[in-house]
Formats: C-alpha cells, structure tokens, sequence
C-alpha cells in the first residue's frame, strides 16, 4: 500500500502536527533507553485522544503495520522500539491529568503524564504515586503500567498493578475498553492485571484511574557505609526482623559510592565498600526510636559511619545521590550497560561475589547500586563501545550475570521488562507449557500480533504457534 | 468401577477415590452430587487425574476447605471433585527472603501458624481459616479486613504453579517479590473461580509481625456517624490497616461493655498494626475522633480480646453455613459511595421484612450483607432492587434457585466479549468449573 495514502490518511485522524515522518526525525525515534537493538519505524503519530488512537490502530490493521505505543522512550529493553518498522504512536500529546479525585483516593490519567509530575501535582493535597522509579522525572506512567515498573518505594507499598484500579485500553481491532474504575471488586477475571506489565503487546492504554497514596506524617533516613557488602546485607536482614518494613532500602557499591560522592560531594570515605540507604516512614510516634534502633544494628554489623538524615534538605541530598547514581556513572566511563536482575534476598552477598569473578573475568569494572530490600540488583558493566571488543564483552558478563542470578532462584527482570534485550533469556526460567500459557492470554488480547510484535517471547517463537501448542490434545495419554 | 474411575484409582489409589459420593453430602456443590472425589497426593498426580478426566470429556471441579463452594451457579454439566488438601507442603520458606512457596491446599491456618514462629505474617484474613485453603483464598480472591493496610491476595501473590484444563503443568512469577518477567499470570489465575486452571502451589511475598497492635471499637447510634468516622481516620495522617463497619449484632467479643452481650447497631473496628508509639497514637487519635463524632461508646482491645475480636470479624462473610432463608450479598463500589449504598440497602431490607447485617471495609468500597427472611420472593426482590442503583452486587450465596436463576455475579458486566476469548482459549472445551463465573 502507497505510504504517502498512509500518512495522508493518519493526517486525517490526527491533524497535520500528529504526522512526523521525515526521515532524520524518524531516526529519533529508532531506539528507547536500549541502544542496543534500533529499529525505525515508517511513521510516528502523537495523537491526543482515545478516538484518534482507536482510528490509527483500524488503520495500522487494515494496512497490516504493526503498532508500537511509545510513552517517553527510556525503557530500557527496547519495549518501544519499532524492531519490524510500522507506525510508533507516542503518547506525548496525551499528557494531561484529568480528575484528581481525593475522596476515592484515585486520579485519573492519560496515559502520558510524566511519573514524577503526577506526584507533584498530587503534593499540595498531601498524596503522591508511590511507584517511584529512577527514571521518574521524565517516564510516563503508561510506560509504568505497560513495564509494572518498580522504584526505591515499591519495597513498602508495592509495584506499580498494585496502583492501577482500572485502564481505558484500545484493543487490536479499535474497540476501547474500561477494565474498572476504582471500584474494588468487579466479577470477571483481572483485565487490569493482566494488562499491567504486558509491555505495550496487548493493546494501547489510553487513560488510567490510578491508585493515589498519602504521603506520610513523617520520614526518617539512614545513611550506614560499612566496609563491605556482607556486612550491609545483614544489617538489611536484622532491620526487617526488627518488625517493621522500611520504606526502602538501597545499597551501593564501592565504585558508585565514588562516582556520586565526586558528583554531590558527601564526604563518604574511601574505605566503604558498600552504602546502605534505610528510609522508615509512617506517623512521627516511635520513628525516632526505630531510627535509633536501626542505627544500632548498623553499628552491630560493622558500620564504619552511620548518618541519620533527620531533616529534609538531608535526606534529599543522601536520595539525590541514590537518585542519580546512574547518572554519575559518566564519572566512571564513557558507556555502561545496566543489567536488571532479582534473587532472593538472602543469597544478595554470594551474588555480589560472583558478579565480581564476573569483573575480573571479562575484565571490566562493574559498578552495583540495588534496591536490597527486595534483591533487585542493577549491576552497572562500565565500558567504552569504541575500544574493540568490549561491547561483546559486556554482553557477555551480562549474560554471566543473568546465569548467576538465575542459579540463585532469581528471575530475569525485577523492573525493566524483557521487550527486545530479555526475550531471549525467557526460555532459561520458562519451559514451552509456561510460554505456551502466556501466549494464550497474548492471543485472547491480540491475535493478529498487531501490538508490538517480536517482543517478550523468543525471538522466532510467534504468540500463535506457541499458544497452538497447547491445543494439541492432553498432558498424558493412558 | 467405570473405565474412569479405575484409571484414576491407579494413579492416587483406591483408598484416595470415592467413587459414590452420594453418602458425602459436604462434596456436593449446589446439592449436585459429583460423579467420584479424588484426592490427588501431589501435582504430579493432580495434573494426570485432569489429564484423564480430559481424556474422558469429564468436567474437573477443584475444592479444597469447601468454604466458598457455594459461590457461583451451579455446574452447568456432570463433573469429579478433584480435593486439593493433600496438597499442603510447604515447598520453600526461607524466612530471611521474606517469601514462601505453599502447595495450594495448605489452610491459611497451618500457613499462618508457621509464619509465627518466624514473626512473620500473611495477612489474608478470609473466613475459616482453618479449613480455607491457599487456592481457594487465590481462586476465589476473597479479601480480608486488613486489605486496607496490606492489599489483597493480587499484592501478595508472585508465583503460581497450575494445572491446566488437559492436564498441562505451568508456571509464571517467581520466589522474588519484584518481577517482571512475561506475563502476570498470577493476576489472571486470582479470582477466576478455578475456571481457567487449578491453582497447586503459590508463592507469596510475607511481611514482618508487628510489634504492637490494638484495636478500637467505637459504637454509634446511627451508620452516618460512624461513617463521619471513618471519613476524619481518612483525612487524617493516621495509617490503620483496617477500618471495618458492622452492623447488626455485634460479634461476641465485641459487645461492648455497658451493652452486654448481644449488644447491636452501628460499630466502626479500627485496627492499628506497627511499632508500639504509633499503636498508642492511633489508639489516642481514633478515641478523639469517634468522640467528636458522636461515639455512644469507645473500646480499647489489646492481646487476645484484640485477636478474639478480628477472628471473629474475618468470619462475618463465611459462605459456608448459611441458614435457611439466608443470602450472603457482595457490594462493592467506589469507596466513597458505601455509605450511601448502605443508606439504600438498610430501608430496602426493613421494606421487605429482612433481617440485615453488615460487615464493610469501610475505606474500601466493599460490604457483604447478610439477609434473611422466610420469604423467597422477598429476597430476590430485595436483590433486584439494590442491583439496580448498584451494579456490582454479587449473590455470593443462597438458594439452590436463586443462585441458579438470578443474576448472581452483578448487572451489566463490562467486557464479556473479551472474557470469553479468555476462557476459549484455556479451557476450549468448558472443563473447569464449567457454568459457576461469568463466562
């Protein structure tokens, strides 16, 4: 079909400015936060209501294109990247907050409000949206809900389907859909759930009642750096015996302790081998206590220094530094590929030494920050992609990485999805059967694999022939 | 024996098939009788006995406490009752990980009490704990109090292991509590009334004991002021992981002094959870307010008064004895619309000349009514009534007919279309729980 009927005919749903496809302006958009793996699309719309996406996507199926939604491009998987080409619809004129509706603790969205912005606008009522992930200042919350991303928070009060009560979606063939509203119990299977976390490969979320949650009373933060991981870890472990779940729990390594303590200049000393950042929230009654008590523990297990941040400006400046970490990196290297992975918390020190046989091995360092609390750990492998071969080294230690984890009872992604990067490690947690299922709630969804095709499952495993295998008779025969 | 039944006896043993269950009144299900009840003793031998069934074109109906069978229309076909309760290892627990993996017929009792040795906890606070199970908490999504503070099964849950409608085994999630990995299976299992697949192990994220807790009961002579209650907790800074609304009789252990036992009307149960100067704040705050609110009278429960009286109080919505006459109703709304949603249902009762009681996370847009009347037609009327100014009413139990002729599961349920391409594409031929959900 003619590509100029194509865009012609997408200037009719969307208007002039929602068109863009000059090619120079097409190649901004060939990859999202995973430079790795590019892909450029034919066209891009930027559509600014719920019609104009269901046209667009009536038209990508009658033209046979498939569709990329794309929120703010800093996935770092290559979730919104147009791997076979097709129409990308970004969702960046999509970003108002519509109703902020207090008194059911709920507000609605569309799908292109920044992450960080929301919360913003949601302080003077005293609340915020709690997934909170390092990306924040520039992540929508589409790309939250299509990735169920994590953040520093989610150890207290959960990722991110835990605050959808309900999403207006666009589906395959145009039909818009309500999958609740607020309402906690609607009869019928969990369609919010299942679409939180499907990475843009079920359909197009056009709008969003999210969770809103007070922000509380009061905030105390600890900052212990101690001489190693070992001994953090099992500070981490003696502070949630204690009886009480921080609010987060974050750690950092040697060489990101370097990196962000020349950036926001803290004075932390040389001879920490690891940073734990410990944050307690709830009513004012007994924090100060709990502070003290997990600055006991801290100084049981080794702490070299430990610093309570009991005002704002201090805690700022010690979240700053966690914040930014990667940022900082630049400090280190001119380029650095962040692994996600998770294992259980308990096996968080053998990991750490493993990843470190991983460094020496394939020579390059590797810097670790982590949301210790729930074991997800972004091992940072600094490199340079000019120098010869090292760009295949770095994939490689992270393959190691992700073999490690694995071994260790861990998964292949705590945050940032499989898309592209990941797909391919699927099979080393999931057999056929486990695929297979998925697949089918990917076909009740999208049967024509019109969103986002070629991502989540094995390269050259298509959604119809995995979710075909199922059919194929009973597990045992007599 | 039938081809069947022998096939199935070979794999768990004679000794676990009953092949004449009509003497076993507790496994029928809507008073239908099932063809045989099998207990498998593990996943291996659950899948094969479904993997048989298929074979045969038998309908598989999972039970494991049988607390909340009579949930759902009855089975549209002939079905065999697979018992899940042989099912209850606990496959992992490493207390530091502060996760669990737990067969699925494991009572959330035997699960709880493990926990506490560790001072840990899994706060799905559903009826019966000692007969509900693990799966049927999941299958059924049945919430508890506490969700206000905790969320509910959906939060909690990150693995699952299933049987599929062929007999297939899969997996989705993991032992860590953050997960991206494929698709959240989890999320579609929850709540499907066994209608998809059958649940065989789950893993679950755990959260630390409390230190402290107590409990505020606050009685009221009008639901208006105990909802103004509820609403200044709301406003406030305060963070109880409860907040129920009752009405009707009060549970034994909180009749409050002064009324004796029996004592009835409007009592709003806070419950405070966490380290023992927060408790104490909550205790002083929620006294303040339930006194400008127009409390008739205030009750502080600590220890076992305090457990005696959630314990009772998770029991309020049980499914599992109901009386003659009785319907167990579930409303669920925007939180902020309860009250007035009560306000209908209160009248609506007494104009048909129906007993009423209520227990209602009063933050959360959920209640569940207990009606009763010797009338039948009364209460089908009343439900009719109420379904329509408020669409997501579920008859959760009642009446063989009832429950067989009504619109149990609400009205106008959105999505259908979609729900049924579900369920065509996990169970094509209507095996699971075949006719009991939505689609």
């Amino acid at each position: 079909m003619e590509r100029t009927n194509l865009v012609e005919e997408l200037r009719q749903i969307v208007g002039p400015r929602g068109v863009v496809n000059d090619p120079h302006a097409l190649m901004t958009y060939d990859a999202d936060g995973c430079v790795m793996d590019t892909g450029v699309p034919q066209v891009v719309v930027l559509p600014t209501s719920t019609v104009q996406v269901s046209g667009v996507v009536q038209l990508a199926a009658r033209y046979g294109l498939p569709v990329v939604p794309r929120g703010a491009g800093t996935g770092l998987t290559g979730g919104a990247t147009a791997m076979f080409g097709g129409i990308v619809i970004s969702t960046a004129r999509m970003d108002k907050v519509r109703e902020v509706d207090i008194r059911n603790g709920r507000v609605l969205c569309q799908p292109g409000v920044i992450n960080f912005e929301l919360s913003q606008q949601l302080k003077p009522y005293g609340y915020q949206f709690a997934p909170d992930p390092s990306s924040q200042k520039a992540c929508t919350v589409g790309g939250n809900i299509a990735n169920n991303s994590g953040g520093p928070h989610c150890l207290k009060y959960g990722i991110t389907a835990s605050h959808v009560y309900g999403v207006e979606m666009v589906l395959a063939d145009g039909t818009v859909i309500w999958s609740g509203d607020g309402s906690p119990a609607v009869s019928g299977y969990d369609l919010t759930g299942v679409i939180a976390g499907s990475e843009g490969t079920i359909g197009l979320v056009t709008a969003a009642w999210l969770k809103i949650t007070r922000l509380p009373e009061a905030v105390r933060v600890v900052l212990a750096l101690f001489p190693d991981i070992a001994g953090a870890s099992n500070a981490v472990s003696q502070v949630i015996a204690s009886g009480l779940l921080p609010s987060a729990l974050e750690m950092m390594d040697r060489l990101v302790i370097k990196a962000v303590n020349d950036m926001y200049k803290l004075g932390m000393p040389d001879s920490a081998g690891a940073a734990l950042l410990i944050e307690v929230d709830g009513v004012e009654d007994g924090l100060d206590e709990l502070l003290n008590d997990v600055t006991a523990v801290c100084w049981r297990n080794g702490a070299i220094d430990v610093r309570p941040a009991r005002t704002l400006a201090e805690q700022n400046q010690v979240w700053a530094a966690r914040k930014n970490a990667f940022g900082a990196m630049g400090r280190l290297s001119p380029t650095y590929y962040l692994v996600d992975t998770v294992v259980p918390r308990t096996r968080l020190p053998y990991t750490m030494e493993q990843v470190g046989r991983i460094s020496k091995e394939y020579d390059l360092p590797i810097a670790n920050v982590f949301h210790a609390g729930d074991g997800n750990l972004h091992p940072i492998i600094l490199f340079d992609r000019r120098a010869k071969g090292q760009n295949q080294r770095a994939l490689e230690a992270a393959t190691s990485i992700m073999h490690v984890s694995i071994e260790q009872g861990g998964v292949i992604s705590g945050e940032h999805g499989i898309g592209v990067e990941k797909q391919d490690y699927m099979t080393l947690l999931f057999s056929t059967d486990d695929l297979a299922a998925m697949a089918g709630l990917h076909q009740s969804f999208d049967p024509k694999d019109i969103f986002n095709p070629g991502k989540v499952f094995p390269k050259g495993r298509g959604c119809g022939e995995l979710a075909a295998l199922r059919k194929a008779g009973v597990a045992w025969i007599e | 024996m039938n081809p069947l039944t022998s096939q199935i006896a070979s794999i768990v043993g004679t000794s676990y098939v009953i092949d004449d269950p009509s003497g076993y009144p507790a496994y029928a299900v809507q008073g239908r009788i099932s063809t045989l009840v099998v207990a498998p003793g593990s996943v291996e031998e659950l899948a094969h006995v479904v993997a048989a069934a298929h074979a045969a074109g038998v309908a598989v109906i999972a039970r494991g406490g049988g607390t909340m069978q009579a949930w759902g229309r009855p089975p549209a076909t002939d079905f065999i009752i697979v018992q899940t309760t042989r099912l209850s290892h606990v496959c992992t627990y490493e207390p530091d990980d502060l996760t669990i993996s737990v067969e699925a017929g494991t009572s959330l009792q035997a699960l709880n009490t493990l926990l506490d040795t560790n001072n840990q906890m899994l706060p799905l606070d559903v009826p019966l704990p000692a007969r509900s199970t693990v799966g049927g908490v999941l299958a059924t999504a049945m919430d508890g109090p506490r969700r206000l503070g905790y969320g509910t099964a959906r939060d909690l849950l990150i693995g699952v292991q299933v049987v599929e409608a062929t007999g297939r085994i899969s997996k989705a999630g993991g032992m860590v509590v953050k997960n991206v990995s494929g698709f959240d299976m989890m999320k579609l299992y929850t709540g499907s009334l066994g209608s998809l697949a059958i649940i065989v192990s789950a893993n679950f994220k755990l959260l630390p004991r409390p230190r402290a807790a107590a409990t505020i009961a606050c009685a009221f002579s009008s639901s208006a002021d105990a909802f103004a209650l509820a609403r200044a907790i709301y406003e406030s800074q305060l963070t109880p992981v409860a907040v129920e609304y009752l009405f009707g009789p009060h549970p034994q252990p909180l009749s409050l002094s002064g009324r004796g036992v029996g004592g009835e009307g409007c009592l709003l149960a806070i419950r405070a959870e966490g380290l023992p100067a927060a408790v104490e704040r909550h205790v002083r705050d929620v006294a303040a307010f339930a006194e400008r609110a127009g409390a008739t009278s205030v009750s502080v429960l600590r220890d076992e008064a305090h457990t005696a009286a959630w314990a009772a109080i998770n029991d309020l919505p049980q499914t599992f004895s109901l009386a003659e006459g009785e319907l167990l109703l579930r409303l669920s709304c925007l939180p902020a619309d309860l009250e007035r949603a009560l306000a209908d249902a209160s009248p609506l009762a007494v104009r048909h000349g129906l007993a009423l009681t209520v227990a209602a996370r009063a933050l959360s847009g959920i209640a569940y009514l207990r009606v009763r009347g010797d009338d039948e037609g009364a209460l089908r009327q009343f439900h009719a009534d109420l379904l329509a100014h408020w669409p997501q009413v579920a008859i959760l139990a009642g009446s063989p007919a009832i429950m067989a002729e009504a619109p149990i599961w609400g009205a106008n349920i959105p999505n259908l279309a979609l729900m049924r391409r579900i369920k065509q594409e996990f169970d094509p031929d209507n095996r699971l729980n075949p006719g009991r959900y939505v689609v």
